[in-house]
């Protein structure tokens, strides 16, 4: 469309800009808060106290609540069990959502319907967190990482998009392969997974996402604090503002009292340390996410 | 709002597949053909059982009396007479709709003009990059934007307060302002989704026949003109599709949300269903009666959330599913 006016008056300058610059507003509303934590942790920490939160330099310069953090025993197990946790469940919520997808888009598998209803039943009544409770401890468990890797390890939303996704693979390629004497499972393996490459890796990267920002179920599944995945504790850090789960008994004198300072600075640094793999997949993120969405609103 | 990945990528949901009624004497054949996708679908299906069916059958404690030595004795409804009869109860679902209105009125409407100020942006680069930077926050987990929110609204040393400081005002505590709160979570998801959320749109703009704009150009429609002639009325039907969307999710005022910016000053503000349930059932031990709760919710979400997608199928011609 830019190319049509070339010649432009000063109203329509105007609008471009006023338009340019909310969004530039809008960019600054999002960003600026993150900025201004990174620099935070990353300022001399005998000067945080009266950083204003509107600064995005840091005051000094000193990577001293970096080094803490990443010593720091109850952050380290966080991000193992983080880790831990997110891998598993995202390898084996890719592997059977994909098994599980491939079978129900096979036109003519009888019974196919109805297990397309008995999918989407779970989606709409959910009857909430005390029943699911009470089937996580009949099955032992309360205090396993099994507790999270397994909720929800097929998500009903993703297999649907996946799918939506196999329903699209041409018909002549698996007659083909049938004529080459291929068994449905090397059919699965050698025909439709490698045709699925981008839309496995947008629901990895959906697994991946929703696994590691879990907390909820982290929370109440989980008493034992050394299986904590990062999130929660950073909640009980920041939001509890419980300094003693974070810099324990021990240590807890030398961060109280004069030095209070350490503590908003290592918060800081605690969330962004939390978000980080976060960070670290946007562009992928960004990639994947940005066309199954807009691919998905476009074929509706 | 909630309309996220889910919603977003579900808007072109499965048309029910052609399921050729097969004969009883063929189905013996039928499973020697088939065996082999039922054992694919096995680990799915024992998964959907355990932890989507289970919880369904057992949710039948919320009509009985639990008691330590089996069996549990049949009650009834005395649990749900019990809810109705307790004013929290309707305290927190005059909360939970409050805070669902609120974000319908104050929420729903940026994306959308997020979207149409996107459209309007040339370089494809620079549209890129702010796509880039609005879109990051709804990747972070509730716990970070309530840390992110905490550090923000600090009335010590929080932006907000700095800028309210400026101009001579006396700071204000936003997490433990009983006033603020509901505003606190209305921004905070727009911080989180707005940016997000416009993307839907974005495809839905991006979707519009080319020749609608040259045509009003050669009308010597102006930019206003154009958004408001061929735009919005192009983007008609998505907006349509995702307000009753958004309508039928109206019980599911975000507990994850909730949880991390609750403290003692602001619960009765911002105390749920999903919340009230999670503390008379895990933290109190009210088995049964938190179980009434989820399933009244869960009963009265689940007839809203199929209105909501006969209503949109019929409306638009898309559904949730």
């Amino acid at each position: 469309m830019a190319a049509h006016n070339v010649r432009r008056t000063p109203l329509e300058r105007l609008e471009y800009a006023t338009i340019v610059s909310t969004l530039l507003f809008l960019v600054v509303l999002t960003v600026q808060p993150l900025l201004n934590l990174l620099a935070i942790s990353f300022s001399d920490p005998g000067k945080v106290a009266g950083m204003s939160g509107l600064t995005v330099i840091p005051n000094g310069f000193s990577t001293e609540v970096w080094d803490l953090l990443i010593n720091n025993s109850a952050v380290q197990r966080g991000l193992f069990n983080s880790i831990f946790i997110t891998l598993v469940s995202t390898v084996l919520g890719v592997v059977l959502t994909a098994l599980m997808a491939w079978a129900l888009s096979r036109p003519g598998l009888p019974g196919r319907r109805v297990i397309f209803v008995f999918v989407l039943v779970t989606i709409v009544f959910e009857p909430g967190i005390i029943p699911d409770y009470f089937i996580n401890k009949r099955l032992g468990l309360i205090d396993s990482y099994w507790s999270l890797i397994l909720f929800k390890v097929v998500n009903a939303w993703y297999l649907i998009i996946l799918v939506r996704f196999f329903e699209e693979v041409p018909k002549e390629l698996i007659e083909a392969s049938e004529l080459d004497g291929a068994n449905p499972f090397q059919i699965f393996w050698y025909v439709a997974l490698p045709l699925a490459k981008s839309a496995l890796a947008t629901i990895a990267l959906f697994y991946f996402v929703f696994h590691w920002n879990e907390f909820f179920r982290a929370m109440i599944y989980l008493n034992d604090q050394s299986k904590w995945p990062l999130q929660v504790v950073l909640r009980q850090f920041v939001v509890e503002g419980d300094k003693l789960a974070m810099v324990g008994v021990v240590d807890s004198n030398n961060y109280t009292g004069a030095s209070q300072i350490n503590i908003r600075a290592l918060k800081a640094g605690m969330i962004l340390l939390t978000i980080a793999p976060i960070l670290a997949i946007y562009p992928l993120i960004l990639k994947f996410f940005t066309k199954g969405t807009m691919s998905g609103a476009l074929k509706g | 709002m909630t309309v996220s990945n889910d919603l977003a990528t579900s808007v072109a949901m499965p048309r029910n597949g052609n399921v050729p009624k097969i004969q009883r004497r063929n189905l013996a054949r039928g499973f020697r053909q088939w065996w082999p996708y039922y054992l694919m679908m096995a680990p799915g299906l024992i998964f959907f059982v355990i932890f989507h069916y289970l919880p369904i059958w057992e949710a039948k404690i919320a009509f009985e009396q639990l008691r330590i030595i089996p069996p549990n004795i049949w009650v009834g409804i005395k649990h749900f007479q019990t809810l109705f009869s307790s004013p929290i109860f309707w305290q927190v679902l005059a909360n939970t709709l409050i805070l669902s209105t609120m974000k319908i009125v104050f929420f729903f409407p940026i994306p959308i003009i997020v979207a149409l100020l996107l459209n309007e942006i040339r370089g494809g680069a620079f549209r890129k990059f702010i796509q880039s930077a609005i879109y990051l926050p709804h990747f972070l987990s509730w716990v970070v934007i309530a840390g992110v929110f905490i550090a923000v609204l600090s009335p010590s040393d929080g932006a907000v307060n700095d800028i309210i400081g400026f101009f001579g005002m006396q700071p204000v505590s936003f997490m433990t302002d009983t006033g603020s709160i509901r505003w606190v979570l209305v921004f905070s998801e727009i911080w989180r989704s707005a940016g997000w959320d416009s993307l839907l749109y974005l495809a839905a703009i991006i979707a519009i026949d080319p020749e609608l704009y040259d045509a009003a150009e050669i009308d010597g429609a102006n930019r206003w003109q154009k958004i408001r002639y061929v735009t919005i009325p192009g983007i008609v039907p998505t907006i349509a599709t995702l307000f009753i969307l958004n309508a039928g999710m109206f019980l599911n005022a975000d507990l994850n949300q909730v949880i991390n910016f609750s403290n003692d000053v602001v619960r009765s503000k911002i105390d749920i269903i999903d919340t009230y349930v999670y503390r008379i059932g895990l933290q109190t031990g009210e088995y049964s009666l938190a179980t009434a709760a989820g399933l009244f919710k869960a009963l009265l979400g689940m007839l809203m959330i199929v209105a909501a997608h006969l209503l949109s199928k019929r409306l638009t011609g898309k559904g949730v599913w």
